[in-house]
């Protein structure tokens, strides 16, 4: 995964909307998983409180700071849960392992937001998303394609998994075109 | 089925589209319209009242709208009074839920309606409250809301089957003419040929605008009684004959494939089943074109045509006036608009005026005995069907 994912982009300004308040200029050199670093308001923000005090899944935004896409399997089926779960939803154990997923997949359907963005995402206008096949995984994820326009993306082009910044001290995750480890489109 | 039969006894759409007025203030339109389309119904018989709204919370700042739609529309609900939310179904849940009570005997006479105020000052804070029907925290940083995905489903179908703009644009072409003849409809008087269509901006890659359902502001109501009390209201009462309802996942990640709507199969099959009926038998349905590639991929999974076959099936006009029967008269989702929580109601109102002959010619069912009414919710995650005929159950 590529450790200099630039960070997001800044949450554009609504001026029709007085009550969202830039982020704290201080915001990047909080660490994930402090609450105050959140930008309010909380119930508009799309990105989730990733700390051990807001969630059991908090491993999973540890190993994706450290650059691992992961989520968890039951250790008595050996499936994989997309999202990560905190019970089997098979078996309802809740005794689950971790594991790291694949870095790289093939775009398996794939369009762009060219308007109606959600609050925060007006400035990312246009921006592709897609669902990707995990090579080796059977798991097929959604999410943003950054690293290409829309118009040159392929139905099974080759995609790496990446890790970044949300820019207030939490991580995301999301795919990225073009050349580089991911190695040429293969259609 | 067995159980107390219910009947659509009648009911009322107020206007749908960008609408100068609040929450609240169309749930007091759509009372007093419904009482204006029911003039022998008196507020005291109605025992029960349920809501559907998807997101008041979001959209009007506004939650525990159960009792605040009750105020507003002059009633005093005795027996069962909730909201239901299903996002794009919660009209239709409402409907469900009333019909449910009356089938059980706890309600008698009881009125179901929807209310959805979508337009906003800041149209991104609307559109941050259709990103939260997706799997918020997981779907939702990375900008899902419904026109990637059904741009997506839109994108296999045309690699899968050879699916077309032109085919996509026959759908909207047909809903929008049927919204030409409804008043209350967002696009009444509105013209929209193909070509005009195919020229319209791309929203969500293939999909363009006129592929798209609306922002709607908008609210309708309709009255179910059970079997004893319906011709106190009406002489074409319209009976509930089947429902049912499927859902196999949330997330996006496990939507399986894009252009086989496996739980519409199960939600229609368990519907007609009820019903007694197989799809050939329908004279009309109300299904949920949030987007013209829904409409097509719905065709298929109901089996008026094979798999693949549901962009044939629309430019040829199957679903059209003439067709093997009449799809989305009212206007559709696309040329009504789609105010979350109405439409499934709006849907209800249309049937009842389609079985008791109050529609246009233009968009009038040929003497119809059986219709179909359908919504999905989110991405097509939920499928709900509810099977309507102008006989009682035998």
């Amino acid at each position: 995964m590529s450790p200099e994912a630039p960070p997001r982009r800044a949450r554009a300004a609504d001026p029709r909307l007085d009550t969202v308040p830039p982020p704290p200029a201080d915001a990047a050199t909080k660490s994930a998983g402090d609450r105050s670093s959140v930008r309010p308001p909380y119930l508009l923000d799309f990105f989730p409180l990733e700390s051990e005090r807001e969630t059991r899944l908090h491993r999973f935004y540890e190993r994706l700071a450290e650059g691992r896409l992961s989520t968890t399997r039951c250790p008595k089926e050996g499936t994989l849960h997309w999202p990560p779960r905190t019970a089997c939803p098979s078996c309802h154990t809740e005794e689950l392992e971790w594991v790291d997923l694949p870095e790289r997949g093939t775009i398996y359907a794939f369009s762009a937001v060219l308007a109606g963005a959600p609050l925060g995402m007006e400035a990312d206008l246009p921006f592709a998303v897609g669902l990707v096949d995990l090579d080796g995984a059977p798991l097929r994820l959604f999410g943003r394609i950054e690293g290409a326009s829309y118009t040159d993306l392929r139905i099974g082009e080759t995609v790496r998994v990446e890790s970044y910044e949300v820019g207030d001290g939490r991580v995301f995750y999301r795919f990225r075109a073009g050349p580089g480890p991911g190695g040429p489109p293969v259609a | 089925m067995s159980g107390r039969a219910v009947a659509l006894v009648g009911g009322a759409t107020t206007r749908f589209g960008v609408r100068p007025t609040t929450w609240a203030e169309m749930a007091q339109e759509a009372g007093a319209a419904l009482f204006r389309a029911i003039p022998e119904l008196r507020a005291d018989e109605c025992d029960s009242l349920f809501v559907g709204a998807a997101e008041p919370e979001r959209f009007a700042f506004q939650s525990h709208v159960a009792p605040l739609a009750a105020e507003q529309m002059g009633l005093r609900p005795r027996r069962i009074l909730q909201r239901t939310e299903l996002a794009c179904a919660s009209g239709q849940s409402a409907i469900r839920s009333a019909y449910a009570a009356i089938a059980a005997g706890l309600s008698d006479i009881a009125v179901a309606v929807g209310v959805e105020k979508m337009n906003l000052p800041s149209m991104a804070e609307a559109n941050s409250a259709m990103g939260c029907v997706m799997d918020r925290p997981w779907d939702g940083p990375h900008g899902a809301t419904a026109p990637p995905f059904f741009a997506m489903v839109a994108q296999r179908h045309m690699l899968e089957y050879g699916t077309t703009e032109e085919q996509l644009a026959a759908v909207s072409e047909k809903n929008h003419r049927f919204a030409n003849t409804n008043p209350t409809a967002q696009f009444y008087a509105k013209s929209f040929t193909r070509d005009k269509l195919l020229r319209l901006p791309l929203v969500a890659p293939p999909l363009r605008l006129g592929d798209c359902s609306s922002m709607t502001d908008g609210a309708a109501a309709v009255l179910l009684v059970g079997e004893e009390f319906a011709s106190r209201f009406t002489d074409t009462p319209v009976w509930v004959r089947g429902t049912g309802q499927y859902s196999d996942f949330h997330n996006l990640a496990n939507a399986g494939s894009l252009t086989d709507w496996v739980g519409l199969k199960h939600a229609a099959r368990e519907a007609l089943g009820r019903a007694g009926i197989t799809v050939r038998d329908l004279d009309l349905a109300e299904i949920h074109d949030c987007f013209t590639i829904s409409e097509i991929v719905e065709y298929e999974a109901l089996g008026l045509c094979g798999p693949g076959e549901g962009g044939p099936f629309a430019a040829d006009g199957r679903g059209d006036v003439g067709g093997d029967l009449v799809v989305n008269p009212r206007g559709g989702l696309l040329g009504c608009g789609h105010p979350l929580g109405a439409t499934g109601i709006g849907q209800a109102v249309e049937v009842y005026q389609q079985f008791a002959h109050q529609v246009p010619p233009s968009r009038q069912a040929p003497d119809p005995e059986w219709a179909l009414v359908h919504n999905l919710s989110g991405s097509a995650n939920v499928h709900s069907v509810m099977v309507y005929g102008r006989g009682r159950a035998a």
